[in-house]
Parts: C-alpha cells; structure tokens; sequence
C-alpha cells in the first residue's frame, strides 16, 4: 500500500498538484488558521486561560450566521455582524461571571482548564438542543471558479473570504496598535502588574479582551460556514487546531499566531500534496515534525519561554 | 436555569411513563447522541422513539397473549467504546435483552462481552465481520455493510454507466479505513483499476481542496467516498466538482437530502448513496406516515432514518412471532432462521428476513432494501434496487 | 512523615473495607449489578490519572495519558492474542513498554514547560492514534478483537487463581482486579510523595532553577516521574483492553487524555487522592445522569461549572489538610 503510483499517462499537465495550487491552498488554508489562532492567542496572552472553549465559539458563530443568513434570508453581512456581537456578549458574560472569580479564588491559575472544559461541554450541548446534530450549510456568496489553465483552481467565494480573512487580520492589527483599547490590552498582555500600576483598570480591559478574543471566533465562524459549513462536532477538533498553531507561533503572542496559522496551513497543503501517496502517514508525518519541532525549540517561533 | 431544565426533564420522564396502562416492553438504544457523530445516533433514538410512541399511541403492540406499550431506553455512549460498556451494563440492569447499537466497530466489538454474558441480542451499525460471524452469535447488522452495496454500486455503473477507473478517499479513522479497504478488495474483484486508494483526511478536515487535488487529477471514472460522515460528505463533493471533476461520486453510507442541499447545492446532482425506503417511488403509506410523524415530533426528518427505522421493527415482529423469546435470546435466534414476515415500509411485496449467509455463514443481519439513490435537484431518487443474502 | 498515623490508618482502612466488602455487599443489596462495570472503570481510570497528577507534581500539565493507556492496551492484546502470553505477564509488560517508549519521547520534551508541555502531549495522543492506525502490528483500522480473558495463575503446581472464563461472575473479578491495582497504585503514589524524592518534586514544583541549583539533577529525576506516570497509563489501559477484549486506535484518543486531565483538576492537585475522587465523580456523575436524556450533557456540564466556580481548588479543598478518603460509595 506504501508504493507510490506512477501518473496515469495523458496530459502532463495533470500529473501532480502543481507548485501554484500548493501556494493557494496554503495561504487560503493558512489565512482561516490564523485568524481562529488569534482570538485563542489574545485570551491566552492577557490572562494565562487556555480556552477550551475557542473552538465551540467559533462553532456558534457558524449557526448564528447560518440561523440569520441562510434561514432568514437576511444579507450577509449582518448575519456576520450578528455573529460577532452574539459571541462578543457571550466571552464579556463568560470572563465576568467565572474566569474571572474562578482565577481569583484558585491556587493554581491551571484550575481555569477545568473551568474551560466545562464551559465547551456546555457550549456543545446548547448547541446540540438549540442547533441539532446535522451538518448545515448557507447558499454560496459568490458563485464561479478561478481556473487559471489547470495550475490553480479556487473558486472565487473562497478568494472572497480569504481576503476577508486577511483584511479582519490586518484591522485587528491596527486596532491593537492604535487605539486606546489596544494600547491597553498589550500593556495587560506584556505584564500585568506594571499595567494595573499605570491605571489601566485590569478588570474591565480582561473582560473586554476576552469578549475580543471570543468575537474573533464568532467572526472566523460566520466567514467560513459559506465554505465548509457548520456542525456541532467541529468545536473540540477546532480548538486543538488551534492551539497546535498557537505552540508553533508562540503563545500569547499576536504574530506568532498568525505565523503559527500560516505555518500549519502550509504544513498541511505541501504534506498533502507531497505524501499524497502515502496518505496514511500524512497527519502522522505532520504531527511528528510538530513534536520535533517544538522539543527543538520549546517556546514556538517567537514566544516567551516558558508561557 | 438548570432546576428549570431537571425540571422539564422529570416532566417529560413522568410523561412517558403516565402513559403506561399495558404492560411495557423496554428496548434498548446504546448509542452516539452528543458530539461530532451525534447525527448518526440521534437519527437512531430519534426513529425509534417515533416509532414507539406510535405504536403506544395506537394502543400497543401484540406479543403472544399480551399487548405491550413500548418504551425506548437510550443511552449516550459518546463514541467511546469505554461508555459503550457501560451503556450495555445499563441495559442488562434495565432486564433488557434487545438493543439497537452501538454505532461504530469499536463499540460494537467493546460490548460484545457484555451482551453474551448477560443475554442480550444487539444490533449495530458497525460493519466488522468477526461481529456477526461464528463463535459470535449476540450480534445482528442492522443495514447493509459496505462489503455487499459496494459491490452492487460498482456493478450497476461498470454495466450501465461505462465505469471502468476508480479511486477511494476515506477519513483516518478506524470504520471509514476498514471500509475502503474492503471497497478497494471489491472493485478489485470486478476488474475496476484502482487508480487511487490512500488518500485519506483527517476527521477535522475543514478544507478538502487540497486532499482531493491529487486524487481528481488522476481521473478516475468514479470517486467513492468510503464511510463518509454526512458532515463531510457536502464538503467532499463540492471541493470536487470545483476541481472540475467530472465524474461519478458514490458511497457506501446513508446520506440526508437536506444537509446535501445545504451543503453543495446542485453540485451534489448525481451522487450515488445508499438509503432506506423513502424515496416517493417505494415508500408504503406506513413509511409517509413515519415521516409525518417524525417532522411532528422532532421538527425535521433526517433520510439517515430510512435505514434505521428497520431495527426496531425486527425486533418486535420477530418477538410477535415467537414470544417465548421476550426473555431468551436463544429462542430469538431460532427464530432468526426461519423468520419472515411482510415489509411495512415498502410497496410491494417484500419481506423482513435475516440474512448473511454469504457473508457471515449464519443469518445474523436484518435484510434491509438495498436501495441506491441518485440525488437530483434536492431530492434522492431511486437508481435501483437489490437484496442481500 | 512515613509512617501512618492511627488516624490515616484506621481512615485507610475503612477505605478498603469499603469498596472491597462494601461495594460488591451494597451492590448485591440493591441488585445493581451494573454499577460493577462503572466503578471497575472508575478504579482502572483512576490509576491512569495518578500518573497524570505525578507529573503535575513536577508542575508539568500533562494531556498525553491517553497515548501511555493505548500504548499499554496494544502492547497487552498483542501479547495475549497474537502471541498467546499470559495476560499476568503482559500486564507489567505493558506498563514497561510504556514507562520506556515515555522515557524516550520524555528526553527531549520534559524540558517544555506550562502550555508548551501541554500542547506537545496532547499531540502526542493524536501521533500515538494514527501511528496505530497505520502499524501492521496493531492490525491497523481493524483493531484486535476477541481478546481472551485473564487465564489462571498457578505456582507450583497450585492453583491461586482461576481463568476468569471459569468464574461465575467476572465482573466482580474484574472489579477486585482494578480496585486491588488501584490501591496499589495510590499506595505507591502516596509512599512516593511523602518520600525524599517527593520532597524534591515539590521543590522542582515551584522553581526548577532554584532545584538545580542546589545540586539536584532535575533531568533525571523529570524522566523517573514521567516513566512512573505512563507505566500508570500502560496498566490503566490494558485492562481496559482485556475488560473490553478488544482494542481500537479510538480505544484512547485525545478526549480521553483531556478526561485524565480534568480528573486531577477535579479532584484538587494538591491531594494525593484528589484524582481518584475526581475519576469517580466525573465518570460516575455521567452515568448517574442518564436518565435525563437529552439534557444530560447540559446538567452535567453546569454541575462541572458550578463546582469549579465554587471549589476552584477541586473537591478535597472543602477538607483542607486531610488526606482525603476517595472511592467507594
């Protein structure tokens, strides 16, 4: 079974997934990537959570789009606003009324993994009584095919959406660079304590952050359920995905994430197009090389050691 | 809001035990009904609590002398063959001695202790052979296995469609890989050249693009979609017509009509799967009636169910006509040998037997339909229709 | 501080009486003989989260029991069903395979730390999966079914325990099998933690740079932690394999590493018992709940809330400075 198989004979053209398409899948695969690693990433920098959870956020943010866009009929773009306002709510009433006690009242801040799985446990059974069990999906946004002469094939919604992607990437750069809001979040980020000590009121930025990290997720939900759709199961497969890419990039930090993301994608578009034959091993291959990877250089690419 | 929910929850418990005035008849479900594969066991529990509140409804079903309200007695086993045990134990607590379940090989191989020390016939959708083959003899299948609609399918499109090449993709898991690997043997056997067999997916797949690029440039005649989940299924078939493939697209699983309209549209027009007996063509008034019943009390239909409305009706007709076997499985196996009785859910004059002597050497699985569907424009339509013995 | 007090004995002992004559005596009053399997796995799944509490010992956040469990379960079913050892045997055996492949894996990854640790053994479980799905040895996707159950055990010519295909009832003596292992276990764990080396785990716990420092060879001891805990891990899983008389790449999978996580956490991590409670609660709480149905999850989950909003420190912090009596019911 392991015996590469020659191409069939015919058009040349035809005989691999050419060099482009590699080159597109990774950066659509690795712009949707990043963006569910960042919100993961901001919960994680600004208060050590690691949020079980992200994954079924970004679920939620899939049905709301699908309830508002494709049962409703309404456009699109409010069916995402929607999205991020609902899990926006959800993470600010999540952060205020447990992390934040929880991280408070425990000895160890690990207690809050705990904490976070219970919450993913909830998510999904609110999600399997108000959204059932089945696959769901939304009538395509764009229709049609970028075929450039058999070298790469996207079809033109999943171009629309990973520049989407990129865009809502590059905004929450600037945001956390130029605003007030931003400022302040990368002071928490950075140290704690020095930010409490310069008058930024910790409490409130904490809940603003993680209502931030949770929109991201609604957000990233709401753009990909017109591609791959929307179910109840993807949550917990989504938030180990994630936290995968945040280990490559770094925890806790913002280009590390989005590094992470691309990195993975990439790692997942070559090791497909590359093991091909041997598809059995591909995801083994890749989490090996994960593994290697991170024991040769325990904090990721750019992190803090010992996050 | 949790003492409201235990409320609502001890409600709808006294509700359906207010009901009883006939004595009750308890059947089993173990099951997955939470989490990535919580379709395929809810499309189960769901039939056949349908299924018993009709029965109940019209005032029980007879056994022997007696008439019995049926009660369904679910249990959540998550996918983990771990829980699965633990659900059968419950089961065999509850004094019950049939079950439909669990809904993957693991679980149904985890049980299997279980269910022969303690009495109990079951019957999974798992495809393992060595489930239903001597020494084991506690296990019934409760559809068709891949093994024998593959072959059918293939048939069908070598003589009718001009199929000559195909290729397999399957989720690296354990059912899905099984079930490719048998497919493969298959088409092997019918002379099909296998042009691709290992390209596989993971089963958090959010991208299927680059997973099939290698896979359409071979140009397969047929694309067989091994064990697909009904969640990727959508997905799989639209990556693939976007690559441009042209092609057939088949699998082995029962599909919903729904969740393929969502998810790829008209892409899907032409898909191959395997269904129960609801396509308009087939359907008895009994099976609309089923349905009917089902929209009211779930809110959608899930066509999974078509497949799954079978097992329970087995049950109780096989017990109708040997009634010494409500609490001896052994009468219920010798019952299996000989059993048959007319198939409510079809036009026509088919019959509920057991079968599998081909495959298993002892009739240890339910003869459902085999009914190939073609989805057009929203809907399955019938292709054709074969048995299995 | 090795020694027992009368007060931890006499706790120790109403402990075994409870849940080897009180378990199977309650059990037999109330006819429900279903609980045995529950509480069997209770005991087997809690051996496997003691290992996960050691290595939270060393302060190591460890989501890769599961590969150690599935590890011990194909190691044991190889053993016994393709070649035909006795399961006593592969029993240990499978615990040390396991301690050796974690030794191996340990060596570059125990330097990781906090969430880095985490993640690399949460991969770890996936690696461990799919590396049985694509393994001849482990018949791949098929899994290995019909496992023959324990044999007997004989010395010198003496019979000292039956074959469990004799016994009227193997489900008690798989009960008394996990429960005697899990005792065991947490015995060991319990000697261990009050013992020199425990002393420097703790030290390792709170500043590894500040352990090393004052001459401890924080590596080794690192790698005899992990070995310890995954060996836990092997015997966990196979004897899960040989209840179940079957094994599947899914028979463990990353769920199940969360699961042993949560377990310690649950319980409290500063309490050497606290994972057997935690085991018991979150496993037997599932069950208890299946009678709400649909809702289970939903009830479950907001009871797993409320407690750690309520107990963060787990379940043994509402009686600070006991050793905590764990188990049994």
């Amino acid at each position: 079974m392991l015996t590469p198989r020659a191409p069939r004979p015919g058009n040349g053209k035809l005989a691999g997934t050419s060099m482009e398409q590699v080159l597109a899948n990774g950066i659509y695969l690795g712009a949707q990537y990043a963006m569910i690693a960042l919100g993961l990433t901001l919960i994680f920098a600004l208060m050590n959570v690691l949020n079980f959870a992200h994954g079924q956020m970004y679920v939620i943010g899939g049905f709301v789009t699908y309830t508002i866009y494709g049962q409703l009929g309404l456009p699109y773009i409010v069916a995402l606003l929607a999205s991020c306002v609902t899990l926006a709510v959800l993470g600010a009433l999540i952060e205020r009324f447990l992390f934040a006690p929880v991280i408070k009242g425990s000895s160890r801040e690990e207690s809050t993994m705990l904490l976070a799985a219970g919450i993913a446990f909830l998510l999904d059974a609110l999600i399997l009584l108000i959204f059932g069990e089945k696959q769901r999906g939304v009538p395509k946004i764009v229709n049609g095919v970028l075929n450039w002469d058999f070298r790469v094939i996207m079809p033109y919604d999943r171009i629309l959406i990973c520049a989407l992607a990129i865009l809502s990437i590059i905004a929450f750069i600037s945001f956390m660079h130029y605003s007030k809001t931003g400022r302040a979040l990368r002071a928490l980020a950075q140290d704690r304590t020095a930010a409490q000590l310069m008058g930024v009121d910790v409490d409130r930025y904490s809940t603003i952050g993680f209502a931030l990290g949770a929109m991201l997720a609604g957000l990233v939900g709401g753009l990909l359920v017109t591609i791959t759709g929307v179910n109840l199961g993807m949550g917990g497969p989504t938030s180990v995905k994630a936290f995968m890419m945040v280990m490559i990039g770094g925890a806790g930090v913002i280009s590390g994430a989005i590094a992470g993301g691309f990195i993975l994608g990439f790692m997942e578009a070559i090791g497909l197009a590359v093991l091909s034959q041997y598809g059995d091993i591909t995801y083994l291959v890749i989490f090996v090389s994960l593994m290697i990877f991170l024991a040769i250089r325990p904090q990721g690419l750019m992190g803090k050691p010992w996050g | 809001m949790k003492s409201a929910v235990v409320a609502t929850a001890l409600l709808a418990l006294q509700s359906t035990t207010a009901l009883a005035e006939n004595p009750v008849l308890k059947v089993g479900f173990v099951g997955v009904t939470s989490g990535p594969a919580a379709a395929w066991g809810i499309s189960n529990q769901r039939s056949m609590e349908t299924r018993a509140a009709w029965i109940n409804e019209t005032g029980g079903y007879k056994i022997g002398d007696t008439t019995y309200d049926i009660e369904i007695v679910s249990f959540d086993d998550q996918k983990d063959p771990k829980r699965s045990i633990a659900g059968m134990e419950k089961m065999a607590q509850e004094g019950i001695h049939y079950v439909v379940g669990p809904n993957t090989d693991d679980g149904a191989e985890a049980v299997r202790p279980v269910a022969e020390a303690n009495g109990i016939m079951y019957f999974p959708y798992a495809f393992s052979k060595s489930l239903y083959t001597p020494p084991a003899s506690n296990a019934v299948l409760a559809m068709v296995a891949n093994y024998q609609s593959g072959p059918a399918i293939y048939k069908y499109l070598m003589e009718n469609k001009g199929v000559k090449t195909v290729a397999f993709v399957a989720a690296n898991e354990s059912d899905p890989l099984s079930q490719r690997d048998t497919g493969v043997e298959a088409a092997k056997a019918l002379g099909l050249e296998v042009v691709s067999d290992n390209v596989t997916y993971q089963p958090d797949t959010t991208d299927f693009t680059p997973v099939l690029t290698p896979v359409i440039r071979q140009q397969p005649d047929l694309l067989v979609l091994s064990g697909v989940s009904p969640a990727h299924a959508p997905q799989l078939i639209r990556s693939a017509r976007e690559l441009g493939y042209q092609g057939l697209i088949s699998t082995e699983t029962a599909q919903d009509a729904q969740v393929l309209r969502e998810g790829s549209g008209d892409l899907a027009n032409g898909f191959i799967s395997v269904g129960g007996a609801s396509t308009p063509e087939l359907a008895s008034d009994m099976m609309k009636e089923f349905v009917d019943r089902y929209v009211k009390m779930f809110g959608e239909y899930n066509d999974e169910s078509n497949t799954k409305v079978y097992a329970l009706e087995y049950i109780l007709a096989t017990l109708a006509a040997n009634p010494k076997a409500i609490n001896d499985v052994e009468e219920f196996k010798k019952t299996m040998d000989t059993f048959e009785a007319p198939n409510p859910f079809m036009k026509g004059d088919a019959k509920l037997t057991y079968v599998g002597m081909t495959s298993f050497g002892q009739k240890r699985q339910i003869a459902v339909p085999l009914v190939v569907n073609t989805f057009e424009n929203g809907e399955f339509k019938t292709l054709f229709v074969a048995t299995v013995d | 501080m090795n020694g027992l007090t009368s007060k931890q004995l006499i706790g120790f002992s109403i402990f075994l009486l409870a849940i080897f004559v009180g378990v199977p005596m309650a059990i037999s009053a109330t006819g429900r003989w279903d609980f045995y399997f529950t509480l069997t796995s209770v005991a087997l799944l809690a051996i496997a989260s003691a290992g996960v509490w050691l290595t939270f010992y060393i302060g190591r956040i460890n989501i890769g029991q599961g590969a150690f469990a599935l590890i011990g379960a194909y190691v044991s079913a190889i053993l016994v069903a393709k070649a035909g050892i006795s399961f006593w045997i592969s029993l240990p055996v499978a615990g040390i395979f396991a301690a050796l492949v974690s030794v191996l894996i340990g060596l570059p990854i125990l330097r990781l730390r906090g969430v880095y640790f985490a993640m690399i053994t949460l991969v770890l479980t996936q690696v461990v999966t799919l590396t049985a799905l694509a393994l001849p040895i482990t018949n791949g996707a098929k899994g290995i079914t019909s496992i023959p159950l324990p044999g007997g055990i004989s010395l010198f010519g003496l019979q000292i325990l039956p074959p469990f295909d004799s016994m009227a009832d193997t489900k008690l003596a798989f009960y008394i099998l996990a429960c005697i292992l899990m005792v065991l276990t947490y015995l060991a764990l319990w000697r261990l933690v009050h013992s020199r080396l425990g002393h420097i785990c703790r030290s390792m716990q709170q500043n590894e740079e500040l352990a090393s420092s004052i001459g401890i060879n924080i590596a080794y001891i690192r790698i005899i932690i992990f070995a310890i805990s995954s060996f836990f891990g092997g015997i966990g899983g196979a004897l899960f394999g040989s209840i179940s008389q079957s094994v599947y790449p899914s028979s463990f999978q990353v769920q199940d590493s969360v699961n042993f996580m949560l377990n310690c956490f649950l319980g409290g991590l500063g309490y050497v018992f606290g994972p057997m409670l935690g085991t018991l609660t979150l496993y037997f709480g599932w069950d208890l709940l299946f009678t709400l149905g649909k809702y289970q999850l939903l009830v479950y989950s907001v009871l797993l809330i409320l407690v750690i909003r309520f107990l963060p420190n787990g379940l043994l912090s509402l009686r600070l400075g006991n050793i905590g009596k764990g188990g049994g019911k």
